[in-house]
């Protein structure tokens, strides 16, 4: 290192750049750095998480030859940036995610439509009337809570709507918050389903259930883990999620409400403005098809296939014998989300 | 007004740090001192010789690694600094810059818990002490260097300490300041008769206030006296060389008796009114200072050639080759015909006294 | 030397060359108008004009709104509370650290483990939180067998927020402490007070600037917090900037967001200005006395050094604690359930994780030196030179800085989504907001060095022919070269750890790994995101290391200065 004490010496060891051409150089290089490019292509954001969505579109990539290049968002995420980029949209299909999310992104006016083949195998449900979406599995919605949790307080797992109104759950629950959640949507329909869409009643129920209330989280799994680990005594999740907790080896109990409980479709759109409608089609067609959803069972993914033609895992389907599934009127609750969102955060999130 | 003076003693005082990386250092080695009571004693080194260390154990800011410090007949060794009584000065003063100058001055009485009128009264008396009567509300960043080292001096007595210990207070001063400020400082210290102790490496300084002068050379006192004590009668080359020039010039003693020597130096036989401090046959240092040798043209003495004259107003100094030595010589006074040019044979004539013979070891 | 304050280096009169000076100049300006004023004038628009006109409407509901007031309630103490434990504890551990001669030999240590909170991506406090203090709580319940404990709250968030943050304050009290010299207290002591009268009547007072300026640091943190109330603050205590960010991303709802955002800014406003005024001007600079290398005074007696040291490495050991949960979470199959050692998590980071990695890494690399430039540029301009519109570039220059995350993401958000300057979907705008919001920490230390340098250096370089790039480079350069590199350390850090700003500015093409982490928390995928934590971890520290060493190796001897720190 040496002993120069004099800075102008170091300084002739300065490298000579001009540091003008050194900012332009390295603004230009995001712009120029060449991005893998398969021969085609196409851009999605997907609601469904990374390794749900990632399995389905390498199969999708291995199958047609076009690389999906996603990023994955919760379903309200989701929908605030294809709002927000609607003048310059940046991607081509949104891909899986609660049919409520589709309708209100329909009411927006954010799909264009596009009906794939096999739409006319499914029930009503299960497609948009305009055509602007279409779905490619179905997820019941369970009550999920610790083993241990139960032994302790000497409670069998919750087989009604009001188990969950048991005081030993107070600040024990998890579950998804509307703001955020497609999950968490199903789940408030479905109360109010239940209730034979009596609003009143449904929300005097919700107010009931705060005082159970651990934490409202981001997405609709996000209390999984908590309850898994104990830290929470249970929720109101996806079966998907559920399941996936289990197999983890978590030890939780699946149950489901004798009053009926609702179920989500899992869409797949086509947005408007997008830029590679060739491809996006392809992944629409073959998402819709069983060509995807048989993929499902053997990946361990636990949505029941929205395809007649696809057999739902033998494992799933056991778990779901004793389920009763309610339908939710999906154009009722596409009109009416914001609003019933709206008052749950100012009734019953705010309450507490 | 002032306490009994106390005497203050330090006896086998050491102190040994470790550091990081250069291992143990023992700054200070087996010290002995006494320090009478109302007395202004300086420590005089170069740096790194301990006078500082020394000065901060007595203070109570390092504890010695063994020995022990008398006040009086109080054992302060183990006591903790805040309870010894002392004033310091520090070099760079340490005034408190966000309190006033009368609250500086008035801190340790404050510690005291002393009455507000009583304060105010030894503060303003404090302050004119040092001449700085109505400068009270100034903050201490408006203050001249000066102006602080007063104000340093000014808090430090202003509690009547038993022992005053000065840190180099003037060596952040010009030089026209420091004289007139230690002046300052001794007129105050015998007014007070406070016993003192003061740290420099600034010889004129030292003699100048003294009335005794510790010179220190790692960690131990090499000599300690009156300034004319170790100025006529060093008793090492290391004093000798210390204060002032010195002619350090190598002799043989040919005749030892009590207060008359003569040596054989330069060639030249030579009757000293001196001790010897060996025995005939031997040989010993002579130290002669440069103001007490004579250069004439011709005389009784070794004669040698000028190498240099350098003129100071006052006076003038002479280098002058004589054999294998080279002699320090000055002439007070100096007129141009007395001079001497480079290159002149001169005569120097040693002096019969103020000659100092030192062993060789 | 007489102790002096601090004398303001006079502006220089040496000016570069006229088409230089006011092109740069100009050049500077386009940047910050763009990059700066213009999103926030987009955050403004879309708050209070509806349709053009302007409307206040929206801004009065949502300040009557019961929901946002108790927000911004809930906002202002969490901050105050933040503010004062953690410059609390900044201030022990600074004092310890400097004035406790048993923790000389720690303060290395102690170093590095306040340094970790301030390198981690965010979430690392939250998760080993609620795994340690939650219901089934490492600590409350294995350890302690206490049941049900709450841990999402404001008690949680604000201890979290406080072991976050207190290494800034410790960072902003550490030097001042040093700088305050012990002759001060051994002056003190020697006239006779005890040593806490001496701490109380002379170092406090003299810290005390410094200590609302780490309050106020503190406050603004916290205030900006997004990602530590995310985790712990659960439903019952609702913050700011998560609500602004649920507001936008759950509902979709731009226009509350900005809003709520803007609510924000008043109180950050505010402390902005204290900052600035207040405790600026109140400094008391102290020279220090002669270096004793052997000075040995003990400001703080055995027993009090002793609790002050145990006590610092409790909450030291807390930390690290903290950091081997991450760690062990990183490395086991499925935490709490399946405690299998496996190496699948750091497998999955590096190939599905792999673009969100490469992603963040380029973008933090390219924004480093463009971070660091822009730094010492406008420190320089603002710090040395005069021209018409300094004070104003000054101000402008600091607003990203000072305003939290969510507002400049969102800010940012509107204005680069449309025409003219769509850069949503670039690295451009990840790139911009890290630069645009994080070199004031550059441009704020090059002043401060600027200040240290006496005018005439340049008078002499000029009186010698060079022209003024020549002074710049030879002279200027090497002089401020820790602040260059504490601006590049610093756009590195936060590009590889902020979220509040870029969550809204991710897409398809570029991904950060703070995102990724964050979407594999709420996706309950403990192991990748630990794994990811780690990595950052692992990458800051290597490369602050290495800019530090490359710092020591450029610097003369004789000009060496601190480490880069945050």
């Amino acid at each position: 290192m040496g002993s120069r004490a004099i800075a102008g010496e170091r300084a002739d060891a300065f490298p000579r750049i001009d540091r003008r051409s050194l900012v332009l150089g390295a603004l230009a290089a995001p712009f120029v750095i060449g991005r893998a490019q398969a021969a085609e292509s196409l851009k999605a954001y997907s609601i469904w998480p990374e390794n749900y969505a990632r399995p389905m579109l390498e199969a999708f990539e291995k199958a047609s030859g076009i690389h999906v290049n996603f990023i994955r968002f919760s379903s309200g995420e989701a929908l605030a940036r294809l709002l927000a980029e609607r003048g310059n949209p940046q991607v081509d299909v949104l891909f899986g995610g609660p049919v409520e999310t589709f309708t209100a992104g329909e009411e927006q006016g954010i799909f264009e439509a596009y009906v794939p083949p096999s739409a006319s195998d499914l029930p009503k449900r299960f497609k948009s009337a305009q055509g602007m979406w279409t779905a490619i599995a179905d997820d019941p919605l369970v009550f999920m809570t610790n083993t241990k949790f139960l032994q302790e307080h000497n409670l069998q797992p919750p087989a009604s709507w009001d188990d969950l109104l048991n005081p030993a759950y107070k600040s024990m629950l998890q579950m998804a918050d509307a703001r955020t959640s497609g999950t968490a949507v199903t789940r408030i329909f479905s109360i109010l389903q239940v209730n034979n869409r009596n609003e009143d009643a449904g929300f005097a129920y919700m107010k009931k259930l705060r005082q159970n209330i651990q934490a409202y989280t981001k997405s609709g799994g996000g209390g999984t883990v908590p309850v898994g680990l104990g830290q929470a005594a249970g929720g109101i999740f996806f079966i998907v999620d559920a399941l996936f907790t289990k197999q983890k080896g978590y030890d939780v109990q699946i149950s489901f409400p004798k009053e009926g409980i609702g179920s989500a479709a899992e869409c797949i759109g086509l947005v408007k403005g997008n830029k590679n409608g060739a491809a996006a089609r392809k992944l629409i067609d073959w998402a819709a098809s069983p060509d995807m959803q048989s993929l499902l069972a053997p990946s361990k993914i636990n949505f029941l296939p929205a395809h007649p033609k696809v057999a739902p895992d033998p494992d799933l389907a056991a778990v779901l014998k004793q389920a009763k599934i309610i339908e939710i009127d999906d154009r009722w609750a596409g009109d009416n989300r914001k609003r019933i969102i709206d008052r749950w955060v100012a009734e019953v999130l705010n309450a507490g | 007004m002032a306490a009994q003076s106390i005497e203050i003693r330090l006896q086998g005082i050491s102190a040994t740090f470790h550091h990081e990386r250069r291992g143990d250092i023992t700054a200070v080695k087996n010290l002995d001192l006494e320090v009478r009571p109302g007395e202004f004693l300086t420590l005089l080194g170069s740096s790194g010789c301990g006078k500082t260390t020394t000065l901060r154990m007595i203070a109570g800011f390092q504890k010695p690694s063994s020995g022990r410090i008398l006040f009086g007949d109080e054992d302060v060794t183990r006591l903790a600094a805040n309870q010894r009584d002392i004033g310091f000065v520090f070099q760079n003063y340490a005034l408190f810059p966000h309190l006033s100058v009368f609250e500086n001055v008035a801190y340790g009485l404050r510690v005291k818990r002393q009455g507000a009128a009583l304060i105010e009264s030894s503060v303003d008396a404090g302050l004119r002490q040092v001449g700085l009567h109505g400068m009270d509300d100034r903050m201490i960043n408006e203050l001249s260097g000066g102006q602080q080292q007063r104000v340093a001096l000014a808090r430090a007595i202003a509690i009547r300490p038993r022992v005053l210990l000065f840190d180099e207070p003037l060596s952040n001063l010009d030089a026209q300041l420091r004289v007139q400020m230690r002046s300052e400082i001794v007129r105050l210290q015998r007014e007070l008769a406070i016993t003192t102790i003061y740290v420099t490496h600034d010889q004129e300084e030292a003699m100048a206030i003294s009335d005794r002068i510790a010179i220190m050379d790692s960690g131990q006192i090499a000599q300690i006296g009156t300034a004319e004590q170790l100025y006529l009668r060093p008793t090492s080359r290391f004093v000798a060389g210390f204060l002032g020039s010195a002619n350090l010039l190598r002799g043989t003693v040919v005749a030892a008796e009590s207060a008359k020597t003569v040596i054989d130096i330069l060639g030249h036989r030579w009757e000293l009114a001196a001790n010897s401090p060996v025995a005939a046959g031997r040989p010993v240092d002579a130290v002669i200072r440069p103001e007490a040798l004579t250069l004439a043209k011709q005389g009784a003495g070794p004669r040698g050639r000028v190498e240099s004259r350098t003129y100071y107003g006052d006076k003038a100094e002479y280098l002058v080759r004589v054999g294998d030595e080279l002699i320090q010589a000055v002439q007070w006074n100096p007129s141009t015909e007395d001079a001497f040019c480079d290159g002149d044979q001169v005569c120097v004539q040693l002096p019969a006294s103020s000659v100092q013979l030192l062993a060789v070891d | 030397m007489a102790a002096s304050v601090q004398t303001i280096a006079a502006r220089s009169s040496v000016r570069p060359e006229a088409w230089l000076w006011r092109g740069g100049l100009l050049g500077i300006w386009l940047l910050l108008l763009i990059f700066i004023v213009y999103p926030l004038l987009m955050l403004f628009s879309r708050a209070f004009l509806d349709d053009g006109h302007l409307s206040l409407q929206a801004l009065g509901a949502a300040i009557s709104a019961p929901k946002n007031l108790r927000a911004l309630g809930n906002s202002l103490l969490l901050a105050m509370m933040v503010g004062v434990a953690g410059t609390l504890l900044g201030l022990i551990f600074a004092f310890t650290v400097e004035r406790v001669r048993s923790a000389r030999r720690v303060s290395r240590l102690i170093d590095f483990f306040t340094f970790l909170p301030l390198i981690s991506p965010p979430f690392t406090t939250s998760i080993a939180f609620v795994f340690s203090f939650g219901p089934r709580g490492l600590i409350t319940y294995e350890l302690l067998g206490i049941k049900n404990v709450q841990v999402y709250g404001l008690t949680s968030t604000f201890a979290a927020e406080t072991l976050t943050y207190f290494p800034i304050a410790y960072l902003a009290l550490r030097p001042m402490l040093a700088s305050i010299s012990t002759s001060l207290e051994e002056a003190a002591f020697s006239l006779g007070g005890s040593r806490w009268y001496a701490f109380r009547t002379v170092t406090l007072p003299l810290v005390i600037p410094a200590l609302a300026n780490a309050f106020l640091l503190l406050f603004g943190c916290s205030l900006a917090d997004f990602a530590t109330p995310l985790i712990l603050a659960g439903s019952d205590f609702s913050v700011l900037p998560t609500e602004a960010y649920l507001q936008i991303t759950g509902l979709f709802d731009l226009k509350s967001g900005a809003i709520l955002s803007l609510l924000l800014l008043v109180p950050a406003g505010l402390v902005f200005y204290a900052q600035e005024r207040v405790v600026a001007g109140r400094s008391y600079v102290t020279v220090t006395g002669k270096a004793g290398v052997l000075a040995q005074h003990d400001s703080v007696s055995g027993i009090a050094g002793a609790v002050l040291l145990g006590f610092c490495l409790l909450v030291s050991a807390l930390i690290v604690y903290f950091y081997l949960l991450l760690f062990y979470a990183s490395i086991v199959l499925a935490f709490g359930a399946n405690h299998t050692l496996t190496l699948d998590h750091y497998r999955v980071i590096f190939s599905e994780g792999l673009p969100a990695i490469r992603d963040t890494l380029i973008i933090a690399l390219i924004g480093m030196p463009l971070g660091g430039i822009y730094g010492i540029t406008i420190g320089y301009l603002v710090g040395r030179t005069t021209f018409i519109s300094r004070k104003a570039m000054e101000a402008v220059s600091m607003l990203n800085y000072a305003l939290p995350g969510t507002i400049v993401g969102i800010a940012y958000l509107l204005a680069f989504n449309d025409e003219p300057l769509a850069l949503t979907g670039t690295a451009a705008i990840l790139i911009a907001c890290y630069v645009f919001r994080y070199s004031p920490i550059g441009i704020r230390t090059t002043v401060a060095l600027l200040q240290q340098i006496d005018r005439s250096m340049e008078e002499a370089s000029a009186s010698l022919g060079a022209g003024s790039l020549t002074t710049f480079r030879r002279i200027m350069l090497p002089l401020i070269l820790p602040a260059f590199f504490a601006g590049l350390g610093v756009v590195f850090i936060r590009s590889m750890t902020a979220i509040s700003a870029t969550i809204f500015l991710v897409s398809i093409n570029w991904t950060l790994i703070t995102v990724k982490i964050l979407e594999n928390m709420t996706e309950v995928a403990l192991g990748p995101a630990a794994a990811f934590s780690v990595f950052v971890i692992v990458v800051v520290v290597l490369v602050t290391s290495m800019l530090n060493v490359l710092l020591q190796r450029l610097t003369a001897p004789s000009l060496r200065v601190g480490k880069i720190g945050a």
